[in-house]
């Protein structure tokens, strides 16, 4: 009886935590994925693609809705042009990221700036599919039909503060992130989803060039 | 070019009426009338989303100021960069009680916090209800408005017919602390707001958003 009561205990427990992302279930073999995810990385030469953000601001029941389009070029070059709710450039090469904004352009050296460095890092490597590798999280995997969630907990302090995870959903088809949703210790969040997807196009270095 | 334009003439206007306002508050005279009379402007923050520029010491910040009046009256400031990076969240009471929700730690400082607070009270005109407030007159027959603070004072300067709230000051005895300009008032709401403070270097620069 004791045993019987310790099972369903254990296997009630085991569907609560596969219930954490509704839909998805546990994948315990993380290694066999990140090594299909690494792969795929390697033939993704370039991104193009519009992106939608949406800022949900949990307690003041809020989301703020930007727009853009989104460019990454390997190795690790990254252009988000903002379309709405107003025009904002952010292109990240290398270790500087330039800022457009109006008529101010900034540039500012993640070297300098060790926070930056993680978050930019944290893009960059979300897109480029390195970010399984990233020693500064503790990985998790689950999946439903479709999709891989890859839940990313931060390890450092400095980035807890900013969240309490960070959740790359990647389409199984092709194994591309569709969606990158940031969590923070509030209950806010960002999601930024990825739509009209074109792998591996030429985009001219120009584009990321850096004044 | 016109929108070149337009912020020519927008920072003209604003230094005009900056310049109008940097009267050092001598020889005003009381003069009748009722003090309430000035709540007209008092903004209507049901929610407004402002793109916003912060200048502090020389470093350039920008992103998107949310202002939302909440069910129990309170209102909640929440600025985040363009990423969704949350820098803070603060709330402030109808009663004049002041919480922080959240504050990046780089800008958790007593007096960026106390300065932003004041800043944002003056902008609400959340102490108006004072009983010890004042309405005096300069001899060009501009309306000042003064509300006594714990420290200082706040002042809300009016043309005589209290047709146009020329700017917003905070002050101590002796010397002018930050002026506030909100211009364009549509349904309760300035479409530009300007706060420059006098004792050093920062200035915050807000812009309505068309949601």
């Amino acid at each position: 009886m004791r045993r019987i009561l310790i099972f369903l205990f254990v296997s009630l427990l085991a569907v609560s935590v596969n219930a954490q992302y509704a839909g998805y279930t546990v994948v315990n073999d993380l290694a066999k994925f990140k090594a299909v995810f690494s792969q795929a990385a390697q033939r993704t030469t370039s991104i193009t693609s519009d992106f939608i953000q949406e800022k949900n601001l949990s307690m003041l029941s809020e989301k703020i809705i930007s727009k853009g389009k989104f460019w990454f070029k390997k190795e690790s070059l990254v252009r988000m042009e903002y379309d709405a709710p107003f025009k904002y450039l952010m292109i990240i090469n290398k270790d500087k990221v330039f800022i457009k904004d109006g008529q101010k352009q900034n540039t500012i050296s993640t070297k300098s700036n060790k926070l930056f460095q993680q978050i930019n890092k944290i893009t960059v490597d979300c897109v480029q599919g390195n970010v399984l590798n990233n020693p500064d999280f503790k990985v998790k995997l689950f999946e439903n039909k479709g999709n891989y969630l890859v839940e990313l907990s931060p390890i450092p302090k400095n980035l807890k503060e900013f969240f309490k995870s960070i959740n790359v959903i990647v389409d199984k088809k092709d194994y591309a992130v569709t969606s990158i949703d940031m969590n923070e210790q509030s209950g806010d969040n960002t999601l930024i989803r990825f739509t009209n997807k074109e792998m591996n196009a030429t985009i001219p270095d120009t584009f990321f060039i850096i004044n | 070019m016109q929108r070149s334009l337009i912020l020519f003439l927008l920072l003209t206007s604003c230094l005009a009426t900056m310049l109008a306002c940097t009267t050092v508050f001598k020889g005003l005279t009381d003069v009748p009338g009722d003090v309430a009379a000035v709540q007209k402007f008092k903004p209507e923050f049901t929610v407004a989303l402002y793109k916003t520029e912060v200048n502090v010491m020389g470093n350039y910040l920008s992103g998107l100021l949310l202002i939302k009046k909440m069910p129990d009256s309170s209102t909640r400031m929440l600025f985040s960069n363009e990423m969704g990076f949350k820098f803070f969240d603060f709330e402030f009471s109808g009663n004049g009680d002041f919480k922080v929700h959240y504050i990046i730690k780089q800008m958790n400082r007593k007096a960026v916090v106390k300065t932003l607070r004041k800043d944002f009270e003056l902008i609400l005109m959340q102490h108006p209800e004072n009983g010890a407030a004042k309405l005096k007159a300069s001899s060009e027959g501009l309306r000042y408005y003064i509300y006594p603070q714990s420290k200082g004072f706040n002042y809300y300067i009016t043309d005589s017919t209290i047709s146009n709230l020329l700017c917003m000051k905070r002050a101590s005895k002796s010397k002018e602390i930050v002026t506030v300009i909100a211009r364009d008032y549509k349904d309760g709401l300035p479409d530009t707001i300007g706060i420059e403070h006098h004792n050093f270097n920062f200035s915050i620069a807000l812009k309505k958003i068309i949601r």
